[in-house]
């Protein structure tokens, strides 16, 4: 090797130096940096793996975009065989028709306060659940806690009938045997008010909330001891422990489960319809707008099937609006904290 | 003197036992939610429905009812209709495909969206909305659209990628070019079938794998960052360290996952043994009724009980837990 690494002073002032090395010249440094059998592969892999999400990503997005498209539609384009995906004639009169004729504004109104307390008190009492499973020991908690997941496996639909009865007629007992029928008070018809929803979710038995259960137990087990017993010997309770301390590091997982029960309390169809809030006087949720409402019927035109179909898009468009919003406020908590949940083990 | 000193002594004594059972107390305070629901409603509502079950219904005026035993009686009446038994096979079937779809699938984009890759929090951020979105109230809208657009047939101007049957089938691979690339491979034609199957059915799949991949990305964040370092200075390749460290550590969760997708995708509403069994449920007139559907609903979730402990014991005689010291 000769002396080509020899630095050469340029230019020289007071606090300043300016060196300059002989250096290989570009093109070799390129080659032996970007064009090395590792790099290539690392480069390739690289493609495809961004390749493959950007396609997954148009697999999912793509449905929505059409829904989005459809709804833009005048009347004409689809007659119009080449308008494929971008509406050649935008309106906004679907939406219109939708929200003054089909009671949009009430649905939201009904549907969002139905799953805003069910989803508040579903993730608090959960929270509690999952909370005393993770961190206390007491007898009968392994029996207790496999009921949990009992009670997430048997399906709903299953016990449809015996919802409805015993909504029907409200009372705590088993068959023919009711301590309200005991004491000689009415048995109270729960069908067509929140009640039911409420007492499924105060009680941690509503859909799904054996895997908010499960996943709250598996963040809290996470959570150091110490944490807790530091608070001890500062003179809090178990109560006073779990909402001064726990409940403030626990924001993102409890965010979390809240949309997620938001989320499909929102989009539920199944217990609504079960517990007689759907065509009922006082309430009007978002699952009835579904229909084509009457001003944009007309007679003997041709593109019925698929005005039909995006006057459907559109109501499925403005029910997902609110949850789109709100999904992206806190999407960034929903990985984070399923990350923290460390669900492993 | 000495009376009060033992009472003392005794005092002291109870008061050391509390400290454990306070705890277990304030423990099971703080699940009692869960007992009295389970006590007072869910317990007693489980038992109606296996009541119901073994029961004819005859309503009375007033919304009472009147149970008339009938032993099994339901249970046959729902065993002899075909269509149930049609219906039960192919969901099976169907829900035995899908498990390692879905696992494989999920634990693929999990490793994908754990790498630092351009744009990550946007890909999961998309990834992700299907969890939200595709539940439901919302599928079943999508359902009533994509019924009036396969009406009008190939001509339609929306193309829904979410589309099944006729008008959606081509929707992301035509399987003719997917038959055409396997045959050369020599490949049994039932994997060919069942890989054509995914990949044009890839939409319910990426749908139904949201919280599945939330669960695997939970597991992979969890795996220690110095096990994959001490890997790469052993010269092990991305694709060694994957099978000899990535699938081991993560085993547990393909277990937890395989189980939830199990229970998810037979409680689900939208499964098609579900929909018929609600379907029979108002049908009193075509040999449905609460009372059969309700015993329908019970021989399948004692078949579904079964699918899981197999796929729990066949799952974790491979699960590879690590030693915690």
């Amino acid at each position: 090797m000769n002396k080509v690494n020899s630095p050469k002073i340029k230019r020289e002032s007071k606090n300043k130096i300016k060196v300059d090395f002989e250096r290989t010249n570009w093109f070799k440094r390129f080659r032996l940096r970007f064009l090395t059998g590792t790099s290539i592969a690392k480069g390739l892999t690289w493609l495809f793996r961004f390749v493959l999400l950007l396609g997954i990503s148009y697999v999912i997005l793509f449905p929505f975009y059409t829904k989005i498209a459809s709804s833009f539609m005048g009347r004409d384009d689809f007659i119009d065989v080449t308008v494929k995906l971008i509406p050649r004639r935008p309106t906004l009169d679907t939406y219109k028709a939708v929200i003054e004729n089909q009671g949009y504004l009430d649905g939201l109104l009904g549907t969002a306060s139905l799953s805003f307390v069910c989803a508040i008190l579903q993730t608090f009492v959960c929270a509690i659940i999952g909370y005393g499973f993770a961190k206390y020991k007491f007898k009968g908690r392994k029996l207790l806690f496999a009921l949990v997941v009992f009670s997430m496996v048997i399906p709903h639909q299953t016990l449809r009938h015996s919802f409805y009865m015993r909504f029907q007629n409200f009372d705590i007992g088993i068959g023919e045997f009711g301590i309200l029928k005991m004491f000689g008070i009415e048995q109270i018809d729960m069908l067509g008010t929140y009640l039911p929803m409420v007492i499924l979710s105060i009680t941690g038995l509503a859909f799904k909330n054996g895997l908010f259960i499960f996943m709250l137990r598996q963040f809290f087990s996470g959570v150091p001891d110490e944490l807790e017993e530091s608070a001890y010997i500062d003179g809090y309770g178990p109560f006073k422990t779990f909402f001064k301390i726990i409940i403030p590091i626990s924001i993102p997982m409890l965010i979390t489960v809240f949309l997620f029960s938001f989320a499909w309390q929102w989009t539920d169809n199944f217990y609504v319809d079960l517990f007689g809030l759907i065509d009922n006087k006082g309430i009007f949720l978002l699952n009835e707008i579904q229909g084509i409402p009457g001003i944009l019927k007309v007679k003997g035109y041709p593109g019925e099937a698929l005005f039909t179909a995006a006057v459907y898009s559109t109501e499925a468009i403005l029910i997902m609006l609110p949850l789109v919003v709100i999904y992206l406020f806190c999407q960034k908590y929903l990985v984070q904290g399923i990350e923290r949940s460390g669900i492993v083990g | 003197m000495t009376e009060v000193k033992r009472r003392k002594v005794h005092r002291r004594r109870r008061k050391a036992i509390s400290l454990d059972r306070k705890k277990a107390r304030a423990g099971w305070l703080f699940v009692l939610p869960f007992i009295i629901g389970l006590i007072l409603i869910y317990l007693p509502i489980v038992f109606d429905s296996l009541n119901y079950s073994f029961n004819k219904i005859i309503p009375l005026k007033g919304g009472a009812y009147e149970l008339n035993p009938v032993g099994f009686g339901n249970y046959q009446k729902a065993l002899q209709d075909p269509e149930f038994t049609k219906v039960l096979v192919s969901g099976i079937k169907d829900l035995v495909f899908d498990i390692p779809a879905i696992v494989i699938f999920s634990l693929f984009v999990a490793v994908l969206l754990n790498k630092k890759i351009f744009g990550r929090a946007a890909f999961r951020a998309i990834f992700f909305i299907p969890v939200i979105l595709s539940t439901g109230l919302i599928s079943e809208i999508s359902h009533s659209a994509m019924a009036g657009e396969s009406y009008m047939g190939q001509t339609g101007a929306v193309d829904d990628g979410s589309g099944q049957g006729a008008s959606g089938a081509e929707g992301i691979v035509a399987a003719t070019d997917f038959r055409w690339l396997f045959q050369n491979m020599q490949v049994g034609s039932g994997l060919l079938e069942y890989v054509t199957g995914i990949v044009n059915d890839i939409y319910n799949i990426i749908n139904r794998s949201g919280v599945q991949m939330l669960i695997f990305l939970a597991g992979l964040q969890s795996i220690s960052p110095a096990i994959y370092e001490s890997c790469s200075i052993d010269g092990a390749t991305g694709w060694e360290t994957f099978w000899k460290i990535t699938f081991p550590m993560i085993s547990p969760m393909i277990l937890v996952n395989a189980i939830y997708t199990v229970i998810d995708s037979f409680t689900s509403s939208d499964s098609q043994i579900m929909t018929f069994i609600s379907s029979k449920y108002g049908d009193v007139m075509g040999g449905g009724g609460p009372e059969i559907s309700t015993a329908m609903s019970w021989i399948y979730f004692a078949i579904v009980i079964g699918i899981i402990a197999l796929v729990a014991a066949v799952l974790s005689a491979y699960v590879f837990y690590q030693r915690r010291d």
